[in-house]
């Protein structure tokens, strides 16, 4: 734009104007060089200066936000490991309840089994192909007095039938006696099948001195006993009773000694 | 008992009677009742289902003197007694 200016400029008043222009030419050229480098200049150095404290602040701010990115990191998965932690204590106490109730759904284990045995004794049909032996078997701690033993040494019975069975308990000492028993069923695993009625155990039988008792057993095998494939081979239960003495305050003698 | 080293299988758990436990028999109440069914058992080598009618009276006894909450016989397995059977055991049950 500024040449055909410069061209009629020249062209009406040579030298002078020549001159001038050039000078004016040069002059804004050399003006806009110079706003142009400052320009640059001015964006050059901020950049310089902002890559510099990029670099320096820049590296510190990386590495800053870099820890901190760190430090955030560490925080959550702290905070995730914490809570699993925490999740996994809740857990396992809320288990207990929990397997009981799973363990009443289900009739698994044996112990937890509630209120299917008393309908069954009445509506259960006895498998009379089935012949089972019970044998009897009284033991008694060391230190406990009195004599027990069973009134019959075996008994014959089917599964589903209810069988009553006696043992006799005598105290032969000049002072009462509190006895309590407890039992067991040998195989362990015909143990769940063999279901009592009602006993004497686990409870305080008290006899008076030179005391003789018959204590019943009322008892009946589970009719599934029959179709479990594991009692197949199964024919003889063994049911042993063992007394031991139940007194207040009672410090347990070393086994091997007793009193009289 | 349960102190066998075997931790795979399932060790025994004693399990409380359902009914609880029987309240001894102090002054020999149903001490009748019960030497006939152990008669009864002598006879018949200890087959239980032979002397059921013995055991049934037994329990009946100690119902009577208080000795075991009364409930019907037909709840403690004795259905086939209560009803007028035809036989009391039927079937061989002799091993």
């Amino acid at each position: 734009m500024l040449l055909p200016l410069l061209v009629r400029q020249s062209l009406c008043c040579p030298h002078v104007q020549l001159t001038r222009c050039v000078r004016t030419l040069r002059c804004d050229a050399a003006r806009t060089l110079r706003s142009q480098t400052e320009h640059f200049l001015q964006r050059r150095l901020p950049l310089r200066s902002h890559t510099q404290s990029r670099g320096i602040k820049s590296r510190n701010r990386k590495s800053k936000s870099q820890e901190e990115d760190w430090k955030n990191k560490n925080k959550t998965v702290l905070t995730y490991i914490a809570a699993a932690g925490v999740g996994m204590i809740g857990l396992s106490y809320a288990a207990v309840p929990l397997y009981r109730l799973y363990c009443q759904a289900s009739g698994l284990g044996g112990m937890a089994v509630a209120g299917h045995d008393a309908e069954q004794v009445e509506t259960m049909e006895p498998v009379k192909e089935r012949v089972i032996k019970i044998t009897f078997n009284a033991d008694r701690h060391a230190s406990m007095q009195w004599n027990f033993r069973p009134q019959q040494t075996e008994i014959f019975v089917v599964p589903g039938e209810t069988a009553l069975a006696f043992y006799r308990a005598r105290n032969p000492t000049d002072k009462a006696i509190t006895g309590i028993s407890t039992y067991n069923v040998v195989p362990f695993d015909a143990g769940q099948y063999f279901n009592k009625i009602q006993c004497f155990c686990f409870e305080e039988q008290r006899l008076n001195p030179h005391e003789e008792v018959d204590m019943p057993v009322f008892f009946y095998i589970d009719p599934e006993f029959d179709e479990d494939p594991r009692m197949a081979r199964v024919d003889t239960i063994t049911l042993s009773y063992t007394f031991f003495e139940a007194k207040e305050g009672q410090k347990l003698p070393v086994p091997g000694y007793s009193y009289n | 008992m349960s102190t066998a080293m075997n931790f795979g299988s399932k060790s025994f758990r004693p399990r409380a009677p359902d009914k609880g436990s029987f309240p001894l028999d102090h002054f020999g109440e149903c001490k009748a009742f019960k030497e006939t069914f152990m008669k009864c058992l002598r006879e018949n080598s200890f087959d239980n289902s032979k002397c059921r009618l013995q055991s049934k009276d037994y329990l009946q006894c100690r119902m009577d003197n208080q000795l075991m909450t009364k409930e019907p016989l037909e709840k403690l397995g004795f259905k086939d007694l209560v009803d007028p059977p035809p036989s009391q055991a039927d079937g061989d049950t002799k091993p």
